[in-house]
């Protein structure tokens, strides 16, 4: 339950080895590159500013194989392992002289027959027209222009005193289609002014004639035939990309692994024609990743302590064990521990699935988790699979506990009667207030562990505001617990338990001691007395004004984080009661819809109160129980490989 | 009887669209466009613009026209909020139809005065006709001011330029044209909040149209000083006689020997806060405005008062969207753009 130790290692080299370098730290699977330029000691290492010479022909390829209609994938392509970037261009250019022609033919095809289809959509719209293409054209003094004119400005047309008139055909919503007419040697007059109002030109291409129903049938044929010599073009170009798939794959594959892999130079640094390259491994890994190099002769990989070199923070792996590896991804959501912090994966794995199996407690929809959770882990994700599995074998202990199976509460009442156990199962409706007082007291319990994890980093961390006087510290665990202590003691055991001794002692004190955490904790560490930490000038009234708010603040959050627990022992009420609402609802029904009611009322309820129920798990964790001990701010390991995309950029 | 309207509904459903308002990422993305139907694509992609675009295509649109309708839908919007209280007609609401009526009217008496033969008939916003009580379109075919004059009879505005004669060649006097009209919208605009509003409202909008005209006023004394070397008197003739600062304030800045010494003063105010060596006044003391109406705003419970701050935002967030459609029109610089832009 800890975080894997690293180890800091520097690569150099002579430049010709650079890339073999890399291909070693991808293979390895266990490199976690930073920018070697970036240095603390202020050494001079330049950053390597080289053009990827892969980059153009991978576009290049990419747009072949678009052409050509193939989808990429990765395959062996050992076969180009000694090409030069220019073998690679010379192989796309022979490819692209072959398609060039053909691939403008359908292009140019495609935009002609799109061009058409619009010129249809625009003669359709002047269907009202009634009226010949080429009488209308061949006017010899008249100028017409065929267009839509934004209805907004259609009431604009009368106020204009030039010689012209607009002829409307439809109507639409933000335009009218139609034509004006004006004399030719106003047009240009008119043609402004019609452009000034956003009059949108449409151009009938001169291969339409007659009227709008008689164009429509030539455009028609139009669009056939070019149709028809688009797919004859279609054809060759199917042909070709037979004759050139498997070689393109195989390019395409090689050049984009031989891209990537340049692309990492970018983290490389050079001194005096020497390549530089640093990054952080497993420290279990560090013989085997040196063994990667023996073969280069000018390479030599040195280990070093991962704190060796201040501008590089060392990144963070989670050790976890089998159990608990599942959950490591809730602790990746929020954020992980830096490097040598604490792991809360154990912890997470263990209040997580507890807190599940109590709030979603059911032995039938329990072991269909289970086996959900199998399922998931083999076919889709094995993390997400495992914690459904975990979560789904608490669920079924619980069940047991509550006696429920799929909503069935008196199913197992025979069993415990044999067995001779007569305080289970567990009646959630006659046993409310024991539930949700033992929900309570389960929130108390965490969040006393949180403080004692608290306790545990401050010390580790030397903080001592954080470990003694905080309010997740010494002195805000005792503070918590007396007056929890206090309240059970005086409300549920009728014990006179807040004596003044008590009240001045165990809350009082620790209370005042979280009220002046800051100038306690300087004067442990700095050995003086200051009211901030950093120094800064700051008065007694404003310390006095900014702290009585700070505690105000802290004990809220202890009686709100406490009673946020409360919804744990709702969930039990809440599961139950949903199943009771499927059991009466079951009742209702005809013998023949039962199985079906029970069957969509259990898979209803397991999909709605299940997510419920894991998103509120996630809420609590992180909220009240991460907020007490927990910083998210490391970094998260990410070993450099090159993997395999269709995508160029 | 506007205490009855300033009911929340109206300022819940104006935070929900400021909500899809443009913001700084929103204008970077728009920059990055390299044509003018690249923007007007990526702005049919926008929550705020997606429905204006209706019939228009994106990739073919004009850019006069894209402008049209993103103003028009700010137009829109207001409309839509007024019809959604029943606040439509009634005084004080129809502030943005006076403005665009004055525009409208400044513009025209532009065009008499302008010796090219334009018409201002082709500016004329379409959107606009139907909710004005003035006949812009008769106003905007008026050759010169006694035509305009004669379009305008009837309306408040006839009164106001009435007073003012005409040129001997037909032409008027612009400045004087516009500080009356200016002057009747204000002081109407500011009598209205202060006969109809209640309490905390009318302070509020009362420093909202006084904190406009004093930008409005230092804007122009700064362009009256650097640019024309206007004196004292002369600037304080021409500005609008009202003020948030204090009149005496201002007369202060209208007095300074230079145009250094003004940006220097108005530095000193709370409109200059931006100002800068190397950016625009204008720049500069839009964008306090726009900083402030943003407070206002979002502390807002009134209707009148979110309404007159939305309005007043909304035309700012389009307006810094055509300032960057004709950047990118131009190939102007992105930095050199996004300086220039109105926001927080």
């Amino acid at each position: 339950m800890a975080i894997e130790k690293m180890a800091l290692v520097n690569i150099v080299g002579m430049k010709n080895e650079l890339n073999e370098a890399l291909v070693k730290c991808c293979e390895s699977g266990c490199f976690h590159i930073e920018p070697a330029f970036r240095t603390s000691n202020g050494s001079v290492v330049h950053m390597l500013s080289e053009k990827n010479p892969y980059s153009s022909t991978l576009k290049e390829f990419s747009n072949l194989a678009s052409a050509l209609g193939i989808v990429l994938k990765e395959t062996v392509s050992d076969k180009y392992d000694d090409y030069a970037p220019e073998d690679f261009a010379e192989l796309a250019a022979q490819i692209n002289a072959e398609i060039d022609d053909l691939s403008v033919f359908r292009q140019e095809t495609s935009k002609s027959i799109s061009e058409m289809e619009n010129t249809v959509a625009q003669v359709n719209h002047l269907k009202g027209m009634n009226s010949d293409f080429d009488r209308i054209f061949s006017c010899r003094h008249t100028a017409v222009r065929i267009g839509r004119l934004p209805v907004d400005n259609l009431q604009k047309l009368d106020y204009y005193e030039e010689i012209f008139f607009f002829v409307p055909f439809e109507m639409g919503k933000d335009f009218c289609w139609g034509m004006y007419f004006c004399p030719k040697s106003d047009s240009e007059l008119v043609d402004d002014i019609f452009s000034s109002m956003y009059f949108e030109r449409i151009h009938i291409p001169s291969s339409v004639r007659g009227n709008p129903d008689e164009a429509l049938v030539r455009l028609g044929d139009m669009i056939k035939e070019k149709k028809q010599s688009l797919e004859e073009c279609e054809k060759s170009i199917k042909n070709l990309s037979d004759k050139y798939e498997e070689q393109i794959q195989q390019v395409f594959t090689k050049l984009k692994e031989l891209n990537d892999i340049f692309d990492l130079r970018r983290n490389a640094g050079e001194i005096k024609g020497k390549f530089y390259l640093k990054g952080f491994i497993p420290e279990k890994d560090a013989d085997r990743f040196e063994k990667l190099f023996a073969g280069l002769k000018t390479v030599s990989v040195v280990r070093m302590p991962p704190d060796a070199d201040a501008s590089c923070t060392p990144p963070t792996m989670l050790k976890n064990s089998w159990l608990a590896r599942p959950f490591g991804m809730l602790v990746e959501m929020y954020g992980l521990p830096k490097y040598g912090g604490f792991n809360p994966t154990a912890f997470v794995a263990l209040t997580y699935t507890l807190l599940f199996g109590i709030m979603f407690g059911d032995l039938g929809q329990g072991l269909l988790l289970f086996l959900g959770g199998l399922f998931v882990g083999k076919k889709v994700s094995r993390q997400a699979g495992g914690m459904v599995s975990r979560v789904g074998l608490s669920s079924m202990i619980f069940g047991t506990l509550y006696g429920s199976v799929f909503g069935y509460e008196e199913l197992l009442d025979p069993v415990f009667e044999s067995v001779g156990i007569d305080f289970l199962p567990l009646k959630v409706f006659k046993q409310s207030n024991f539930i949700l007082i033992t929900a309570v007291a389960i929130g108390v319990v965490l969040i006393f562990m949180s403080m004692l994890i608290n306790i545990y980093i401050g010390f580790k961390e030397k903080n001592y505001e954080k470990a003694v006087f905080g309010n997740n510290g010494i002195a805000g665990l005792i503070f918590y617990g007396s007056v929890c202590a206090g309240v059970v003691g005086t409300v549920m055991l009728d014990m006179e338990i807040m004596s003044p001794p008590f009240v001045i002692f165990m809350i009082v004190i620790p209370a005042l001691c979280v009220f002046c955490r800051v100038p306690l904790a300087a004067a442990v560490k700095f050995r003086e007395w200051r009211l901030s930490e950093d120094g800064e000038k700051m008065t007694v009234g404003n310390f006095i004004v900014e702290n009585f708010f700070e505690m105000f603040e802290y004990v809220l959050s202890y009686v709100s984080n406490t009673m946020s627990f409360l919804r744990v022992g709702g969930f039990v009420l809440s599961h139950a009661g949903m199943m009771l609402v499927v059991m009466t609802l079951m009742d209702m029904c005809s013998a023949a819809a039962q199985p079906f009611v029970l069957v969509l009322g259990n898979l209803f309820v397991m999909a709605i109160e299940g997510m419920i129920v894991a998103i509120q798990i996630i809420r609590l964790e992180f909220y009240e129980i991460f907020s007490r001990f927990y910083e998210g701010d490391g970094k998260a390991f990410e070993p450099v490989s090159v993997s395999f995309s269709s995508q160029t950029d | 009887m506007l205490e009855g309207c300033s009911t929340n509904a109206v300022v819940a459903k104006i935070h929900a669209i400021r909500g899809k308002m443009f913001k700084a990422e929103n204008y970077r993305e728009l920059m990055t466009r390299r044509s003018v139907s690249e923007a007007a694509e990526y702005l049919s992609r926008s929550a705020r613009f997606r429905d204006v675009f209706g019939e228009a295509d994106p990739n073919t649109v004009h850019r006069g026209f894209l402008e049209e309708l993103l103003y028009r839908e700010n137009f829109n919007t207001y409309i839509r909020l007024c019809r959604f209280q029943q606040l439509e007609g009634q005084p004080f609401y129809d502030f943005p139809v006076r403005r665009k009526e004055i525009q409208t009217i400044l513009t025209v008496i532009n065009d008499i005065n302008s010796p090219m033969d334009s018409l201002s008939l082709n500016a004329l916003p379409g959107y606009i006709i139907a909710h004005s009580r003035v006949k812009l379109m008769e106003v905007s075919t008026a050759k010169t001011y006694e035509e305009l004059l004669k379009a305008l009879k009837g309306t408040r505005y006839f009164k106001i330029l009435s007073k003012i004669p005409p040129r001997e060649d037909g032409s008027a006097d612009y400045t004087e044209c516009e500080l009356r009209l200016r002057t009747n919208y204000y002081s109407d605009m500011l009598r209205r909040v202060r006969e109809d509003l209640p309490g905390d409202s009318k302070h509020e909008l009362e420093e909202m149209i006084l904190r406009d005209i004093d930008g409005r006023n230092i804007i122009n004394a700064y362009r009256m000083k650097a640019f024309f070397g206007f004196s004292a008197a002369e600037i304080k003739r021409r500005s609008l006689n009202f003020s948030c600062i204090g009149k005496k304030r201002m007369e202060k800045i209208y007095e300074c020997e230079s145009a250094e010494d003004m940006l220097e003063m108005i530095g000193g105010t709370v409109y200059g806060r931006g100002i800068t060596g190397s950016g625009s006044i204008e720049t500069a003391v839009y964008s306090e405005k726009y900083r402030y109406l943003c407070s206002k705003l979002a502390g807002a419970t009134s209707a009148p008062v979110a309404l007159y701050a939305f309005v007043e935002l909304c035309e700012t967030d389009v307006s810094n969207i055509v300032h960057i459609i004709e950047g990118i029109r131009y190939g102007a610089n992105p930095a050199v753009i996004e300086s220039q832009l109105i926001m927080l």
